[in-house]
């Protein structure tokens, strides 16, 4: 992928997450109280609802794919050689799909998984 | 990387990217912590489902003084990068500089308008407004 379409998708991936952070932090305290929002039957309600278990998915991966392709600019800014480029552009992809795996099996399980 | 330090010969823009640049890092290191600490609610790693002995040992964890100090400064760190974000996205887009015109002296950018000056202060003094209220509501 061209540099000018990632530096694109990274200045759409910021509005969208400055949105997604911004209710998130609202319902953590602001509009939720505090203690209400980490409790067990108030979260387990967050991701059974279609709605809020969807934006929290596309809060997850928006997020991630923002966060690790601004790494990735940082450390290819910081050496500049087409082996460190490469290294890093795979090794920043394999990081941001495992840690958006990781953080999908958590929203799939919290929605449909047996409550213990 | 040790140029972002670098006091000589800097404004307040530069220092503006500085911290753009290390609060995306603390940002990141942050979501990738809580990804870990919310999967506590299905039981970690090897859970299967919700689970509320593997979700209260997490929060025994994350709900102490130093959890709640590590969350205002988030919070302090999240609403700056945000706000800078959005003031370099502006500028990217040209809707916050003037048209660039000819250099005359005392030679400064007579395309960067006060707005893009002013947004920096209010990323800056919106991150400290947002970490207090958090701290209020988590510390006091």
């Amino acid at each position: 992928m061209r540099e000018s379409t990632l530096m694109q998708m990274q200045y759409v991936t910021a509005v969208l997450a400055v949105l997604l952070v911004g209710v998130h932090l609202l319902m953590q305290g602001v509009l939720v109280p505090y203690g209400e929002a980490v409790s067990f039957q108030r979260v387990l309600s967050v991701y059974r609802d279609a709605v809020d278990g969807a934006l929290l998915e596309i809060l997850l991966v928006v997020v991630l794919a923002h966060g690790f392709n601004g790494l990735r600019t940082i450390l290819i800014e910081w050496r500049q050689t087409p082996s460190w480029t490469r290294g890093v552009n795979w090794a920043v992809l394999v990081a941001a799909l495992a840690t958006m795996a990781y953080g999908t099996r958590t929203v799939i399980l919290a929605a449909t998984g047996q409550v213990s | 990387m040790a140029g972002w330090f670098d006091p000589r010969r800097t404004n307040i823009e530069r220092w503006a990217y500085t911290f753009q640049r290390v609060t995306g890092l603390a940002v990141l290191a942050y979501v990738v912590a809580h990804i870990g600490d919310t999967s506590f609610f299905v039981g970690g790693p090897f859970g299967e489902g919700p689970s509320r002995a593997s979700w209260a040992a997490g929060l025994s964890v994350t709900e102490s003084l130093l959890g709640h100090l590590v969350l205002v400064m988030v919070v302090l760190v999240v609403v700056y990068h945000g706000i800078n974000g959005v003031r370099l996205i502006l500028s990217e887009y040209g809707v916050i500089f003037d048209k660039p015109s000819r250099p005359d002296y005392p030679y400064r950018a007579k395309s960067l308008r006060a707005v893009q000056r002013h947004l920096i202060w209010v990323a800056i003094v919106g991150a400290i407004l947002a970490a207090l209220y958090s701290g209020g509501l988590l510390l006091g």
